[in-house]
């Protein structure tokens, strides 16, 4: 298909023609415009921005009172382009059992959208012609609740104990259920493949993840990632609570990068409230997010290192990391679950004595950054193993949705620090380190290199932090009426937040866009073809925290 | 009669000695490889039981005894519950050769080290039993790797032994000792120290070779299923081929019993010495390499053997050969 040289805006309102079309501001709403068009038009909308290098950032659905709205979101690398498309679905005054709320996939035009539209299906009930899998996702496959729709009221089929104990049931024999084909054949053909369940109980998973890898002997034909085993509905939870109190969950998220969700929330609310925060507040969470990002890296690093069966750098690696959490646990309070930012400002102030002790960890873990390059990235056995192993093109980083280091080690320069500049960014220098390769080893290293890029944010930032308050006091407890997009970097990728306010005291709506949640999907991509040692290299080395993907 | 009734004697006595240095030797291993894991890894290991958490190994074996021994539903049960012994017995028989001092050897069988290697070969059949009666997917992969990697590795370790035993003339083990009075056979044959090394490292297990039971893999490979005295024999197991291993490379290349600086007693006493201490300085290498490297891929693994090891296997026996028959047609 030849790329049209067109603008998307103008070429959505020319050929589209869509129902509704409205202009926004990026820097207040988080997109640049907004379209409603027709649901047989959205495979054809979603062709063209696929075709102009556009990733599926965010896909998800609200419930109104007299329809539901899909609304997904695309972004591109290049420049700040978030764009907002909608397709409504109308509820007939039916129920999601009837199986009448469809609309139409693109899954097949975007693999991102494989996932977001099974969430999609198991929350609101919506269902989705011509998806290729369309069953739940993060729920028992047995459940009968859409938990999102306005109508739910609590009591899920599984409140009870007896109810949840037959649910559980009905999920360990899920294999049996879910794949009947898979089951029969391995009963009744004595072929060389077979099935293996990597997970849920597994060393290398990094949680709760199973994989279900189709083997020939050793090598792996096809895997499914299967999650939801630590699913909360933070989602749900949310809609409930008022926005203050919604700062909890927010550490526990991704608990091992919890100040950069922290950052993502304080934004959006912010962004949406109309206010800034003073200067000395901007420097202390760029600074906490930071060397948060660091310990994160850290505890990749390790992880990812006794993966490939390398122990000692886990033990190094976590000693650096100890370092850092006491660092963060001096103003803080808190090592793990941060609940640090507040809507304009801060919980507190910092403590005095966190500044020296950062001004003598720098030189330290800089030394220690020397050592593990040569434990480790010269280690020739570590390169035979990570080299061209699970590449990643960069066209199906795309069309996957994968951000973060992930991205950038696929030769996307894609870091929203820089691409889409929040907070102090702009003013400091950093680079964004970039690989062409997409495998194994080049994420390792883009890991590595952002680091020592962290590591000069962190020197500049506390060389020019201002004096002053740390917050703007009272501020309202409601968020007006509107639609809010936002995303920061966080460790893992890009963190996007789309909050619906009608005005009251709790979020209408508040979807959250976690980055390994895409980032996951890709392994489909990326394994076939492995090694079972393989397997545990490549799904190390796209960095998930699980309790992040099933919210 | 008083003949076989001497040798019953001998056996009796010979066979609790080894039974019980076989154990202690494990515990002792076992607690070094924590220290010296400990020390790389900036930690400190076990510190609490004993003098320097020394007792620590003796409590875990305890414990390790008074666990339940869990019979997987669908597995072979009586394959299940052979397959430890299978591991370990053949492991023990091979103290029957080992020379501690000049005239301190069990049974100096004419063939050698190669019943060693003959032995330690079966215990691979126990730990293909192992993977296969446990009806456990990882098991089964963890056995097939281990069958693999056995018979590819077996070929570089017995033809690296090949120089050794083309210099010497013999492959009786206290002839091996004798003819390295003057200089060790490490000296002379450096590449087939190497190989032997590299390749006892992988009929041990070991990392970077441990890929049968690589952890972050396999779980616990082809003993996954395994729970108490069971697991534990496993363990004794690995530790003893480890310690036969480099008692092995001690006394192929190292000078067995003989004191490292001459001038010093060799005698009843001091020639077991110097071997345990020979011996437990290559275990020492063995643990700081595992703490060191990540591990290797199966087909790597492979690789290395086939295309690394058994070609200059081959080039050393050669060269050992060339030597040898200069030396012959200039003397």
């Amino acid at each position: 298909m030849p790329v049209l040289e067109k603008d998307i805006t103008s070429w959505l309102r020319e050929v589209v023609k869509p129902e509704e079309f409205n202009e926004k501001n990026l820097k207040t709403s988080g997109v640049l415009f907004e379209a409603v068009v027709a649901q047989n038009k959205i495979r054809e909308v979603a062709r063209e921005f696929l075709a102009q290098d556009y990733f599926l950032e965010s896909l998800t659905a609200v419930d109104f009172a007299e329809c539901l709205e899909v609304v997904y979101h695309f972004n591109r690398w290049s420049e700040p382009s978030r764009s907002c498309v909608k397709i409504l679905v109308p509820k007939n005054d039916g129920k999601p059992e009837d199986g009448r709320w469809t609309a139409p996939s693109i899954s097949s035009i975007y693999k991102s959208a494989a996932w977001f539209e099974r969430e999609i299906f198991e929350f609101f009930g919506i269902i989705f012609t011509d998806h290729p899998n369309l069953k739940r996702l993060l729920l028992p496959e047995s459940s009968v609740i859409f938990p999102l729709l306005k109508s739910f009221k609590g009591e899920p089929a599984g409140s009870d104990v007896t109810q949840s104990l037959k649910l559980m049931k009905e999920d360990t024999e899920g294999f049996q259920i879910l794949y009947p084909q898979q089951v029969t054949e391995q009963a009744t053909k004595h072929k060389r493949d077979y099935y293996l369940n990597l997970g849920p109980q597994h060393p290398s998973t990094h949680g709760v993840l199973r994989v279900l890898l189709h083997l020939d002997g050793e090598r792996v034909i096809d895997a499914e990632p299967i999650i939801g085993y630590s699913h909360r509905h933070h989602e749900k939870m949310m809609e409930i609570q008022t926005y203050v109190a919604c700062w909890p969950n927010m550490g526990r998220l991704d608990y091992v990068g919890a100040m950069s969700y922290n950052f993502g929330y304080a934004v959006l609310v912010e962004k949406a409230m109309g206010v800034t925060p003073p200067p000395r507040v901007e420097y202390i969470r760029v600074l906490t997010t930071e060397l948060n990002r660091l310990a994160s890296h850290l505890l990749w690093a390790g992880t990812f290192l006794m993966d490939l069966g390398a122990f000692t750098p886990f033990f190094y690696c976590f000693d650096d990391r100890e370092n850092i959490l006491d660092i963060l646990e001096m103003t803080t309070g808190e090592r793990l679950t941060y609940d640090y930012f507040r809507f304009g400002g801060l919980d507190k102030d910092i403590h005095p004595d966190m500044i020296p002790a950062i001004k003598k960890f720098i030189p330290e873990f800089k030394k220690h950054l020397k050592d593990y390059d040569g434990l480790v990235t010269k280690n020739i056995i570590f390169k035979k193993r990570t080299r061209n192993l699970g590449i990643l093109s960069k066209e199906a980083a795309i069309s996957y949705g994968v951000t973060g280091p992930s991205l950038r080690a696929s030769g996307v320069p894609f870091d929203l620090r820089r691409a889409e500049p929040y907070s102090i960014y702009p003013e400091l220098d950093f680079n964004i380190p970039t690989r062409s390769e997409g495998d194994v080893y080049s994420r390792y290293w883009v890991r590595m290199k952002e680091m020592e890029e962290s590591l000069k944010i962190i020197a500049q930032v506390i060389e020019k932090m201002p004096a002053g308050e740390v917050t703007l006091g009272k501020l309202p407890k409601n968020v007006p009426k509107g639609e809010y997009y936002s995303a920061v970097e966080s460790t893992r990728g890009l963190f996007g937040m789309y909050l619906i306010s009608d005005g009251s005291l709790n979020p209408y709506r508040l979807k959250l866009r976690t980055p390994s949640f895409s980032n996951l999907n890709s392994i489909i991509h990326m394994l076939p073809g492995c090694l079972i040692s393989d397997v545990v290299a490549v799904l190390g080395s796209i960095d998930i925290v699980l309790p992040e993907i099933d919210r | 009669m008083s003949f076989i009734l001497q040798e019953i004697i001998k056996i009796i006595l010979y066979g609790t000695l080894v039974t019980l240095f076989v154990s202690v030797n494990a515990l002792f291993l076992i607690w070094l490889e924590r220290r010296v894991s400990a020390r790389i890894q900036l930690r400190r290991g076990p510190i609490h039981v004993g003098w320097q958490g020394s007792l620590q190994t003796v409590a875990d074996a305890i414990k390790l005894l008074t666990k339940e021994l869990v019979l997987p539903k669908e597995s072979d049960k009586f394959l299940y519950m052979m397959a430890p012994l299978i591991v370990f017995a053949p492991i023990v028989a091979a103290f029957l050769i080992l020379p501690l001092g000049p005239h301190f050897v069990m049974r100096d069988l004419n063939i050698g080290f190669l019943f060693v290697f003959s032995l330690t070969n079966i215990s691979f059949i126990g730990i293909f039993i192992a993977g296969w009666a446990s009806n456990n997917k990882y098991a089964l992969l963890g056995s097939m790797r281990a069958v693999a990697q056995n018979i590819s590795y077996e070929i570089p370790l017995l033809l690296s032994t090949m120089g050794v035993v083309m210099a010497a003339q013999t492959m009786k083990m206290s002839e091996l000792v004798a003819a390295q009075e003057k200089t060790w056979f490490i000296a002379t044959q450096p590449l087939a120290f190497l190989i032997f090394f590299c390749a006892s490292l992988a009929e041990a297990n070991r990392a970077p070779f441990d890929i049968p039971e690589a952890e972050s893999e396999l779980v616990a490979g082809f003993h996954t299923e395994y729970s108490g005295m069971r697991f534990a024999l496993f363990f004794l197991g690995e530790y003893t081929a480890i310690f036969i291993s480099s008692a092995i490379a001690a006394t192929l290349f190292l000078g067995g019993w003989r004191s490292p600086v001459p001038g010093l007693p060799a005698g009843s006493l001091a020639g077991p010495f110097w071997l345990l201490l020979k011996t437990y300085g290559i275990v020492f290498v063995v643990m700081w390499v595992r703490w060191t490297f990540p591990r290797l891929r199966s087909d790597q693994l492979m690789n290395f053997a086939w295309k690394v090891l058994i070609p200059f296997a081959i080039l050393n026996v050669f060269v050992t050969a060339l030597v040898i028959q200069c030396q012959k047609f200039f003397a």
